[in-house]
């Protein structure tokens, strides 16, 4: 039996983001939110991992009460139990402050034996929260798997790094963080979505995490976003026209110039 | 706020990668009038060669317990000497074992970290740093400002120039001993990977290549232009994580590789803000898209909007013809 916490974050879908010119903003009007790819993985891997073992599964999220649809769609998948972590006054948070409330709610449930989440967010890209998360609860972490295999308290994970790949051995309880390439998430069917309505949902605020005032959000974060602007593309936009040949031989001459292309 | 906070530290566990982040350190410890300091942990060959780069001081840690990389070891050493001599600025290379030991390094001095920054300057009283880094599916640049020292900062390879090697440098290498705990962790069993996604990141030509190319048998056409202009072809993330058509290696983006060529084919890509990120630190890009609206049009130098299948091959001649001057 093994008793696992997946982390999982809603994220908007980035892919789908426009910008609007005029405004020199970002339109996130109707753009979807969706549960971060790597956080599927890291679910989906939790799953097969009670499938062996049995155990139970709860996951876990901090993020606006709509958040609640991401923990609704890890139900349907497969996780028994979703605990969503909100509360105004995380406002502000960085990774710091996130990972000071996951804490607190690991704290909590105090019955794990494995904590998973992906190694990154698809929104912001930090690989922070693990590690962080990790050093708060003074567990150890083991990065980027891409299998994770149980044998009583023992884990062993092969991890994928740039120009190696290795296989570690640690001891649960554990922090681990997943790579995309180490599953493919199953979809909910219509009966285990019929299903995920019947598991319970908890909702935990700060107060209930016992978390001091000073801890949350802006107060709390070691990490201030001084401005944010568009990323604009500085570039030369010269459009070559003519037929084939021509673009070519433009091209050609262009690189020449600039020095770019090595002649042999 | 600590005001004793004092020197520009670097560590990078890969050689080249510490001497990039030695050249901009040198830049913000001059900007800030402080000490540049290289942390040296494991093998003891090679001090001198942080100092021929620019460094004024290296700390160095040969414990045979730190010879290879292991977040544990790394965190406890590196902490202890933060702990020990309070820099202000500490940059890691973002290695994907930089990336596991900055967050964990910053929690337990209970700092801020900004990962993958691209760019970092200090602010105008020279108090604190100014630390961007790229959010939101690559869309926004977000300014960072870290409350505590010190003020910790991943850079990704190729973001920073390495100053040329000095032989006539002079510096001071200083023998420390942290105290480090056993890993949690022991390695079983590690295999080489093959070098291409190596190859990507230090490439100086890619040939890239997305949806546009509709078969995988038509990417010997991508082959052919890569061939003659002497690159090396990379691809976009649907190319790898959806279709399979290359390794995950291959693919250049947010979340795969990151490329700084002097050139760069974007040949039937239509420009996911994802994609764009991985190729910004890019010198000249030149996209192929029969749609004039693309948004890679946006991030061109030279764009071609035409049919793909038809300008490949002459362009291909052409760029062989003129290499071979």
């Amino acid at each position: 039996m093994v008793n696992i916490i997946v982390l999982i974050k809603q994220v908007i879908q980035t892919a789908e983001l426009k910008i609007d010119k005029a405004a020199k903003s970002l339109v996130f009007q109707g753009v979807p939110r969706v549960v971060s790819e790597t956080d599927k993985n890291a679910l989906e891997e939790s799953i097969r991992i009670k499938e062996k073992h049995g155990g139970k599964i709860t996951v876990v999220t901090v993020g606006a009460p709509e958040a609640k649809e991401a923990l609704r769609e890890a139900l349907a998948m497969g996780a028994d139990e979703a605990i969503l972590i909100t509360d105004p006054r995380f406002e502000g948070s960085d990774s710091h402050a996130i990972a000071n409330a996951l804490a607190a709610a690991v704290t909590k449930i105090l019955d794990y034996d494995l904590i998973i989440c992906g190694a990154y967010s698809e929104d912001l890209f930090a690989f922070q929260t693990g590690p962080r998360l990790a050093e708060i609860c003074n567990l150890p972490q083991i990065t980027y798997a891409t299998k994770i295999t149980l044998d009583g308290t023992k884990i062993i994970v092969e991890r994928d790094l740039e120009t190696e790949r290795q296989v570690v051995e640690g001891k649960l309880p554990c922090l681990v963080t997943v790579v995309r390439e180490i599953n493919e998430p199953r979809l909910p069917t219509l009966m285990s979505i019929m299903a995920a309505s019947k598991k319970p949902t908890t909702t935990w605020n700060a107060t209930d995490l016992s978390l001091e005032e000073d801890e949350l959000g802006f107060n709390g974060a070691l990490i201030e976003v001084l401005r944010s602007t568009l990323v604009s593309g500085d570039r030369k936009r010269i459009i070559l026209e003519g037929d084939s040949k021509e673009i070519s031989l433009k091209l050609a001459k262009a690189l020449q110039q600039e020095g770019v292309l090595k002649v042999d | 706020m600590q005001e004793e906070n004092h020197g520009v530290w670097i560590f990078s566990e890969v050689p080249k990668l510490a001497f990039e982040l030695l050249g901009k350190g040198s830049l913000l410890a001059k900007a800030l009038g402080s000490e540049l300091v290289a942390i040296s942990i494991g093998p003891a060959e090679g001090n001198e060669d942080y100092i021929k780069h620019g460094a004024d001081k290296v700390l160095t840690a040969n414990d045979p317990a730190l010879a290879n990389f292991h977040v544990d070891t790394y965190t406890d050493a590196l902490s202890e000497l933060a702990t020990e001599h309070n820099p202000d600025i500490i940059l890691i290379g973002a290695t994907r074992n930089g990336l596991e030991l900055a967050p964990r390094l910053a929690e337990r001095l209970k700092t801020g970290c900004v990962t993958e920054a691209t760019r970092i300057e200090p602010d105008a009283d020279k108090r604190y740093l100014l630390m961007d880094r790229i959010t939101l599916g690559g869309n926004l640049v977000e300014t960072h400002v870290s409350r505590v020292k010190p003020q910790i900062a991943t850079v990704a390879r190729g973001l920073f120039s390495a100053l040329p090697a000095d032989d006539s440098r002079k510096g001071q290498v200083v023998k420390v001993e942290p105290k480090i705990k056993d890993p949690s962790t022991k390695l079983l069993e590690k295999m080489p990977k093959g070098a291409k996604g190596v190859r990507l990141a230090d490439a100086s030509v890619i040939v890239s290549f997305g949806r546009g190319i509709r078969e995988k048998k038509d990417i010997i056409m991508v082959e052919k232009l890569a061939n003659a202009v002497g690159g090396v072809i990379g691809c976009s993330r649907p190319i790898a994580e959806d279709l399979h058509w290359l390794p995950e290696e291959q693919y250049i983006g947010l979340s795969g590789q990151k490329v700084s060529p002097k050139l760069y084919f974007a040949c039937g890509i239509s420009g996911q803000i994802q994609h764009l990120t991985g190729i910004r630190n890019s010198k000249i890009i030149i996209s192929v898209n029969n749609d004039p609206k693309a948004p890679i049009l946006e991030f061109t130098d030279y764009a071609i909007v035409a049919d793909l299948y038809q300008i490949l091959p002459v362009l291909t001649e052409t760029m062989r013809q003129l290499r071979k001057g």
